[in-house]
């Protein structure tokens, strides 16, 4: 393998790892607050496509002005199905949330089935995320280059929304203890439904840089992108925003060496996830970043 | 008294038999195939339940050991002949290329491969809890789907399996069913279901009265694999077709969603349930089917079935989360207590 | 004779040390409670104890085996059961089933035969169920055998509990704030039942206790815990007149 091609798959793997990372960070976020896995999640990614495609396909607004509806959508699509699916079951059994989270990722999937048909459409190519350019002997795609930049963007953000705002810290606050948070006066429904609102945006910003990537856009998109980022958020230690960052890119660029270097593996591209998550789990359930918690008797 | 009630239970067995033995003859074979896949959803309902419901673990991954039931069952029972048309880009290894096996053995094999498959899978994932142990599952579920795609010549990869021998009848699904649901109520109320129940009340309680979590853990989920593992092989004998794409994730929801509404840890539940559920997947149908009306036809919507489905399952589980029986199950005194109070007041026993 | 001996166990969470270099002796048919403020870490001793953590340093005897590190079903099995101090029913099972699971720790039968109901089994579920009313019987829970666990009134709970740790045949028994939450004729009941089951079943007790009355009633010695260090430990009438107990645990409780 020659060191172009090498340099071609490296950047590939970044660009792929960032957008597993926006994904995992929404994973996480919302597994730090709720101790849930948003099974919705990878649900609420596919719909942000959808909303851009719309947008730009059916009502031919500028790409720009329709990504930032697309992702203010999709954030009050992921606040609402909290409010209505899993708020009311706070206090119930942990598996009854769960389902109702099961519930949830179907009933969008297949919402999106009968409001936009199962079969795939073709997410537009915007010139300026399609150019491409020339490093050296290496050919790279714009878009190659904007998604690690919008993901480093972004996190930087939002580091600092939660380090230095009072919203970011009653997150924190309601992470640790919703109890406690309430005794402090913090509105802990706000909280949580805030925290869904950016999980939900970030997986938005993720999905429609996707359908930028592989404009191949279906309702069970969602499916696969959401297992994966999931796991990529254990594998850097579930509730770390950091450790979600750092899991989103061991995956990307895993997968894309991984078939890059064995290619007679291609067809368990797909199993490589699981596999890591099986690992992980064993060998260091808490994850990279994660911190163990013992349950105390 | 207890008599009596045996006799009510002879009663109702020879009824059953009876529809049985009408239904065979007089229903057309739409209507034999959905009551073969209400005692299938029967089998993979309590054998979810036993796992989810009994034992209180969170396994997503039935899917995965329904495949492998079906697979093994489908390439046993088959004919040399349809096995050399099925096989056609890769041929079938050799000695499975020329075995033919009665279906009986061959489903239990299935079974059996199965339960073998949860004990690798358990291996690691029992030692996993509450939600990180539904999304390993999951996860397992999907290697073993991406494993079935792959291996061409054990499974002829994605294209699938086509003519299979259709074997699986009323007498074979509810012979089974009836099976499976005898061998649950004594495992249930032995001195092992009793500690399976123990897990799912308190797991810490649990290990501190002597009992070995990861053992009885593990049991409940091998147990369970097997009796997913006939179901599969069942299913596959009905259709005539397997395919890798049978087998993802939306499987798994049918039989969670029958488990929750019919009350997890309720064999009564799982059994009412496993008829509702899958007689409405088929009367509801016509959500995805065009509607004639006569003078104007709706245009069928794809996907609005699970649609409701979904819909179903988040009502069931916010509103009424012990689904219709809770941890309870049937028993002639109640059935009794309730005809004695319908004449004065509406409603039933509790 | 020496039944438990615990060698400097030490528990850690993180930069807490919730039990600091506890030794511990216990001999066969002993009363001995562990006292100390709340949060002293008294119940983390007993998870040392019964497997539920594994101590960060020290190591654990039973009869001069060491248990250290050993799951909770094997200490159980060798002969330490416990209750909790926030009662731990299975409580949607009934009162007789929550004694019976803990009689499937010296199970012979398999699953299969279990299943099917095959000779041995039924013999073995006959003695589980005898021996289960007769426990029930004797910490009077036996004409409630069939209520949901969680339904009985608080102080019959916490019998329940004992009765479920008794059935496992324990030769040490670690209860944990028995009496916590109880009246004054409850409590006084309760010293009688810990004393007359110890005599019946051949007991040996380990108990953390908050009323004075019960500890200086029934205890042969006691220990005293505060923020994870044994302060002090000596008969009921040493403990009563030590002056680090009485600032550190009477003190504090005067204050509150
Ligand atoms: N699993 C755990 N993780 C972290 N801290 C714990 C855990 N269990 C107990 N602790 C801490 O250890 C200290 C002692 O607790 P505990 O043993 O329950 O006290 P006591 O029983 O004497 O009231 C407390 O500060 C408690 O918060
Ligand atoms: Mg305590």
């Amino acid at each position: 393998m020659s060191l172009d091609i090498l340099l071609q798959h490296l950047a590939n793997g970044i660009s792929q790892g960032s957008l597993y990372a926006l994904i995992a960070i929404g994973y996480t976020m919302v597994y730090g607050i709720l101790r849930l896995i948003n099974f919705a999640h990878g649900e609420i990614f596919m719909m942000a496509t959808y909303f851009a495609f719309f947008g730009i396909a059916t009502f031919g607004m500028p790409w720009y002005v329709v990504f930032i509806l697309a992702i203010l959508l999709t954030g009050l699509l992921g606040m609402s199905a909290e409010r209505v699916a899993y708020r009311p079951l706070r206090d119930a059994p942990k598996i009854s949330i769960l389902i109702s989270a099961i519930g949830v990722s179907y009933l969008i999937q297949n919402l999106a089935i009968v409001l936009f048909s199962g079969r795939p459409k073709a997410f537009p190519q915007i010139e300026f995320f399609t150019r491409m350019f020339t490093v050296g002997n290496v050919r790279i795609q714009a878009l190659t280059i904007v998604i690690p930049i919008v993901t480093a963007v972004l996190l930087a953000v939002l580091i600092y929304l939660i380090n230095h705002t009072k919203n970011g810290i009653a997150m924190r606050a309601v992470a640790k203890d919703h109890e406690t948070a309430k005794l402090m006066g913090i509105d802990v429904n706000k909280t949580i439904a805030l925290t869904f609102g950016i999980g939900s945006m970030l997986a938005a910003v993720g999905g429609i840089m996707w359908g930028l990537k592989f404009p191949n856009i279906l309702p069970t998109m969602g499916i696969m992108p959401g297992l994966k980022c999931f796991i990529a958020a254990v594998l850097g230690g579930i509730g770390s925003i950091s450790g979600a960052v750092i899991g989103g890119f061991i995956l990307g660029l895993g997968e894309i060496l991984l078939v890059a270097f064995f290619q007679n593996l291609t067809g368990y591209r797909d199993a490589f996830a699981f596999v890591l998550l099986i690992l992980i789990l064993l060998f260091k359930p808490t994850g990279i970043m994660g911190e163990k918690i013992s349950e105390k008797v | 008294m207890k008599n009596k009630k045996n006799i009510y239970t002879l009663i109702s067995i020879a009824l059953v038999i009876l529809f049985l033995l009408l239904a065979n003859s007089f229903f057309d074979s739409y209507q034999i195939r959905i009551l073969n896949l209400c005692a299938i959803y029967v089998v993979l309902g309590l054998s979810m339940n036993l796992i989810n419901g009994f034992t209180g673990l969170f396994s997503l991954g039935h899917a995965g050991f329904m495949a492998v039931g079906a697979y093994t069952t489908a390439i046993l029972t088959m004919p040399i002949a349809a096995k050399e048309a099925n096989y056609f880009m890769t041929p079938l290894v050799s000695p499975l290329n020329n075995m033919v096996w009665p279906f009986l053995p061959a489903l239990i094999m299935g079974g059996l491969l199965s339960a073998v498959a949860a004990f690798i899978i358990g291996a690691p994932a029992l030692r996993l809890k509450g939600d990180y142990l539904a999304i390993a599952t999951l996860g397992f579920g999907e290697i073993i789907r991406i494993l079935i795609t792959n291996a061409q010549s054990l499974t002829n990869g994605a294209l699938g399996l086509k003519s299979i021998p259709n074997t699986t009848n009323i007498w074979w699904s509810f012979g089974i069913a009836a099976a499976t649901t005898v061998i649950m109520i004594l495992l249930i109320n032995s001195s092992y279901g009793r500690a399976f129940k123990a897990i799912r009340e308190d797991e810490i309680a649990a290990e501190n009265m002597g009992i070995n979590l990861f053992k009885h853990k593990m049991l409940a989920f091998v147990i369970g694999a097997f009796f997913a593992g006939i179901g599969g092989g069942l299913l596959g004998n009905l259709l005539g077709t397997v395919d890798p794409n049978m087998f993802k994730f939306t499987l798994t929801f049918n039989i969670l969603f029958v488990i929750v509404l019919g009350g997890m840890g309720s064999i009564t539940g799982t059994i009412i349930s496993a008829f509702i559920v899958t007689i409405s997947m088929e009367v509801l149908r016509f959500l995805d089917a065009p509607i004639n009306l006569g003078f104007i036809t709706i245009p069928g919507i794809t996907g609005m079935r699970m649609v409701v489905y979904s819909l179903l399952l988040i009502i069931v589980i916010i509103y009424f989360r012990q689904g219709l029986m809770g941890t309870r199950e049937f028993s002639w005194d109640s059935v009794i207590a309730l005809i004695k109070k319908a004449p004065f007041k509406k409603g039933g026993a509790k | 004779m020496t039944l438990l001996k615990a060698n400097k166990i030490t528990m850690q969470f993180g930069g807490l040390t919730a039990v600091s270099d506890f030794d511990l002796e216990i001999k066969n048919g002993e009363i001995i409670a562990l006292i100390g403020p709340n949060g002293a870490g008294k119940t983390t001793a007993f998870n040392m104890i019964t497997g539920v953590y594994k101590p960060t340093k020290g190591s654990i005897y039973l009869n001069d085996s060491d248990i250290t590190g050993f799951r909770p079903d094997q200490i159980t099995k060798k002969g330490i059961a416990r209750t909790f101090q926030n009662i731990r029913l299975f409580k949607d099972l009934s009162v007789l089933d929550n004694v019976l699971i803990a009689n499937h720790l010296n199970i012979k039968s398999s699953i299969l035969e279990a299943a099917l109901k095959l000779p041995r089994y039924k013999r073995e579920e006959r003695k589980m169920y005898e021996k289960s009313m007769e426990l029930l019987k004797k910490v009077g829970l036996a004409d409630l055998r069939d209520e949901k666990s969680s339904s009985l009134p608080y102080g019959k709970q916490r019998r329940l509990e004992i009765a479920r740790a008794l059935a496992t045949e324990p030769k040490l028994l670690l209860l944990d704030e028995p009496a916590a939450g109880m009246n004054p004729k409850e409590t006084e009941d309760l010293t009688l039942f810990i004393k007359q089951i110890r005599d019946e079943f051949d007991l040996t007790i380990f108990m953390i206790e908050h009323h004075m009355q019960v500890v200086m009633g029934i205890s042969d010695r006691i220990y005293v815990f505060d923020y994870g260090v044994t302060i002090a430990q000596g008969t009921p009438y040493e403990i009563q007149n030590n002056q680090k107990v009485i600032e550190a645990y009477l003190g504090v409780s005067e204050d509150a």
